[in-house]
């Protein structure tokens, strides 16, 4: 499918983004946003692509801070993620990805600045009955676009939903690696690792070397893994 | 890319709307492993089968 200019220059500015969280995953450093990212020209502004990045890779960009031993995000960071948030809210009819992803980002940000509390408003959890009864593989799809959810001890409608299903998320992974789909394969397998009775026959470790070797050379794809990994292992706070 | 290149690089606006086709990606289509990667894969695997079960009959064409 061609791109517009604009969404190849998001892509760019998505894949950079995430490489630099791979790295800070990789090596235990501080990640800092703010040194990432251009902030643009104020509150509200759209003017850079690296801002709307932030906002397409969503929650995950305070990943390092989630899964490491590391300091929280400085407050430049937050005022950058911040910025990403207001700048991106889902429009009316926006799909139920988008909602949740700005969702998770609103919270995310809620749990590192206790200052904001309130003063963003209504932060109901939005619905997923979109997942009711969703074909597994469909499901599976969803839920790898919404990988940024997969966290350990999370507790919302996203994760109950992937919770009721290990056996679909499991087909739906080894259907994700059977299509060369590397980065749906990346994202299922991050939920599989917090899921309980996923099949032991499914050989998930091998099966997320086998997609980080495929498909590594997208940062997309090496950060889901490099989170299923960290999560897999215990290496968490 | 270094970080100093991402942050100067493309200060062009990204509409809305590119941002929330970003967010609602369509599966992408599948491609079939060949036999090499069948291979790579049976290599690296040593206690799981079902990613090496038979695989998912191609699409028919025609």
């Amino acid at each position: 499918m061609e791109q517009s200019g604009t969404s190849t220059r998001l892509a760019g500015a998505v894949q950079g983004l995430t490489s630099e969280l791979v790295s800070a995953l990789r090596s235990g450093d501080r990640f800092r946003l703010a040194g990432t990212v251009a902030e643009g020209q104020g509150p509200g502004t759209t003017a850079d692509p690296s801002l709307a990045a932030v906002r397409v890779v969503g929650a995950d960009v305070v990943l390092p801070s989630v899964l490491l031993r590391c300091p929280p995000p400085a407050p430049d960071d937050l005022t950058v993620f911040g910025k990403a948030v207001h700048a991106y809210p889902p429009p009316v009819q926006a799909a139920p990805t988008s909602v949740w992803s700005y969702w998770a980002m609103r919270r995310a940000l809620l749990r590192l600045d206790a200052s904001l509390d309130g003063a963003w408003g209504d932060d109901t959890e939005p619905g997923a009955a979109w997942l009711d009864d969703a074909p597994w593989q469909f499901l599976t799809h969803q839920l790898a676009v919404l990988a940024a959810l997969a966290l350990p001890g999370e507790d919302c409608a996203v994760a109950r939903a992937a919770r009721r299903r290990p056996l679909d998320v499991a087909r739906g992974f080894v259907r994700a690696v059977r299509r060369r789909d590397w980065l749906q394969a990346a994202g299922a397998g991050r939920w599989l690792v917090l899921l309980d009775d996923v099949p032991r026959t499914l050989g998930l470790d091998t099966g997320l070397e086998f997609v980080a070797q495929m498909g590594g050379e997208d940062a997309r794809v090496a950060l889901q893994v490099e989170a299923a990994q960290l999560m897999r292992t215990g290496v968490l706070v | 890319m270094s970080s100093t290149e991402f942050q100067l690089e493309d200060l062009t606006e990204v509409p809305g709307t590119d941002v929330e086709a970003a967010l609602d990606p369509v599966e992408a289509d599948g491609v079939y492993r060949d036999s090499r990667q069948c291979a790579a894969l049976a290599l690296t695997s040593s206690s799981s089968n079902l990613l090496l079960s038979p695989p998912t009959p191609r699409p028919k064409k025609g």
